[in-house]
């Protein structure tokens, strides 16, 4: 096959929450193509260490409950690199509760990073592309915005939500040349699952929870699963696919048993 | 490389022309060697001779089982195995449901459904032989929700997703994918033809419908770089799903 030039050259990207696992992936995927790539995470030394590895990466740090730290995230990158072409919504957290058991707190513990912070992102995100003509923004959902999903309601309620301000962002910009797409990753093994398998198995009743992963997506999926996509999405390659949910999980959510 | 399409062998149906040409096209410019199949024998050979000696012609009706199981003996024996398949051969009826003759909706459904049945029955034991590979079906937004005209098209393409989510499951075991890709309106003949009646039994402007939903038309062009991505080892864990073009139109109430 002919060399090309990169899919992402020279564009900015920032990934939000990319200290470690999907998002750390993610960098280093837009870093391959080409892209200049604003590491971020409210672990700083994560994120430096992220950015260290790539080939023209930048961190900061960044608590996306933070409304006023998104945009002088954003702010302080147009200033410096003339503009934003890409936006990773990626940070989120999860703990295992029942709902009925869940506090309030940690309800809204878990929306404040994984809902309000994807709405920060977005919102400061789309600012500031249609002001340069245009990016993408890939926003990290999951196959649990998409059914129910015991023990991790306030997760999945939150990627549900995710999904749809994905669809509304994408219809309000794309006079503006911004295009907005949620990917729906199945369970991949990073520390947010793998640390959390026991408490699936007391709390669903089950001897392996692995077992059942294997049974359901062929495989746990791996970082490396899902990076590509979101290098597709944020490239031109999908430039006529916005407001859509792009689901990468084995086959989990392709069957009803 | 993204989408990278080196040394597979492919099979693409209905590809004489329009989506199924494109995704010919650009498999061969990533790398793969392609067998296209048609109905049409010589529209098939000009398209061939045009994409040159990565391109195979195997002409094919997808409705007959004897024809589609020797075409995957044809593309195995021409291409020294087989990795991915498009089926992608399918057509339209342009006109209210109750208007729709018995003999139409049939050959649609032979075609649009029945075809790709046969085609991921017998691809099946090729892919399976070279180890694993992957299966793309052509459905369609009209597979999520109606569209007045195309009733039987719709009902074929959410007959379409149903087939690639079982496959996905029932193939898994032997390292096939199976996926689908849903455009919206593309610039091609199927929408050229639907203009004229959709405008007759709306009395909207199919333009202005086009621009509110979806911005523009698409191109086939768009929908072959998605089908590539699906094919291609990047999307090693996507199995059972269906990606999306429409310009956002899926994803509005209005």
């Amino acid at each position: 096959m002919a060399s090309r030039e990169p899919l992402l050259k020279d564009r900015i990207a920032i990934v939000t929450g990319a200290g470690k696992g999907l998002g750390a992936a993610c960098a280093a995927e837009l870093d391959s193509e080409g892209a200049l790539v604003v590491v971020t995470d409210i672990d700083g030394d994560s994120a430096a260490k992220t950015a260290a590895g790539l080939t023209r990466g930048e961190s900061a740090v960044c608590d996306v409950r933070d409304d006023a730290a998104l945009a002088a995230l954003v702010d302080d990158v147009v200033a410096r690199h003339g503009r934003l072409d890409v936006m990773v919504a990626n940070a989120g957290i999860a703990t295992v509760t029942p709902i009925a058991e869940m506090s309030l707190e940690e309800w809204r513990s878990v929306l404040s990073v994984n809902l309000d912070g994807v709405f920060s992102s977005v919102r400061y995100a789309a600012r500031a592309m249609a002001a340069s003509g245009g990016g993408s923004i890939i926003t990290m959902a999951s196959v649990t915005g998409l059914a129910g999903s015991p023990l991790i309601g306030h997760y999945a309620a939150a990627k549900a939500a995710v999904i749809s301000l994905t669809q509304t962002t994408a219809i309000e910009m794309r006079p503006h040349g911004v295009r907005i797409n949620a990917v729906c990753p199945g369970f991949i093994g990073t520390e947010l699952v793998t640390e959390r398998a026991h408490l699936f198995e007391e709390g669903l009743g089950i001897e392996d929870f692995n077992a059942v992963i294997d049974m359901k997506q062929g495989r746990m999926g791996e970082v490396g699963d899902v990076a590509p996509l979101v290098t597709f999405l944020a490239s031109d390659r999908s430039r006529f696919s916005t407001a859509s949910a792009f689901v990468v999980d084995g086959g989990l959510t392709a069957s009803l048993v | 490389m993204l989408s990278d399409l080196t040394d597979k062998r492919a099979v693409v149906t209905g590809a004489a022309q329009g989506l199924g040409r494109a995704v010919a096209e650009l498999f061969i410019e990533r790398g793969a060697r392609v067998v296209l199949t048609d109905i049409d024998a010589d529209a098939l050979k000009q398209t061939v001779a045009e994409l040159g000696d990565a391109a195979h012609a195997v002409p094919c009706d997808v409705t007959s089982e004897t024809q589609v199981a020797e075409s995957i003996r044809a593309a195995v024996e021409l291409l020294g195995g087989l990795d991915i398949v498009v089926n992608n051969a399918g057509i339209e009826i342009g006109k209210p449901l109750v208007e729709q003759t018995v003999e139409e909706f049939d050959r649609l459904m032979a075609i649009n459904v029945k075809g790709v049945f046969l085609g991921i029955k017998h691809a099946t034991p090729a892919l399976a032989a070279a180890g694993g590979g992957n299966i793309v079906n052509m459905a369609s937004v009209a597979g999520l929700g109606g569209v007045p005209l195309l009733g039987s098209y719709c009902g074929s393409k959410a007959a379409v997703l149903r087939l690639t989510e079982t496959a996905a499951i029932e193939l898994r075991g032997v390292g096939i994918r199976v996926n689908a890709v849903c455009p919206s309106f593309i610039d091609t003949q199927m929408v050229e033809r639907l203009v004229s009646p959709f405008e007759g039994a709306t009395g909207a402007k199919f333009s202005d419908v086009v621009a509110v939903k979806q911005q523009r038309l698409g191109t086939s062009e768009e929908v072959a770089e998605m089908v590539a991505f699906l094919a291609s080892d990047d999307a090693r864990f996507v199995t059972g799903a269906h990606y999306t073009l429409d310009g956002g139109l899926t994803g509005s109430l209005f």
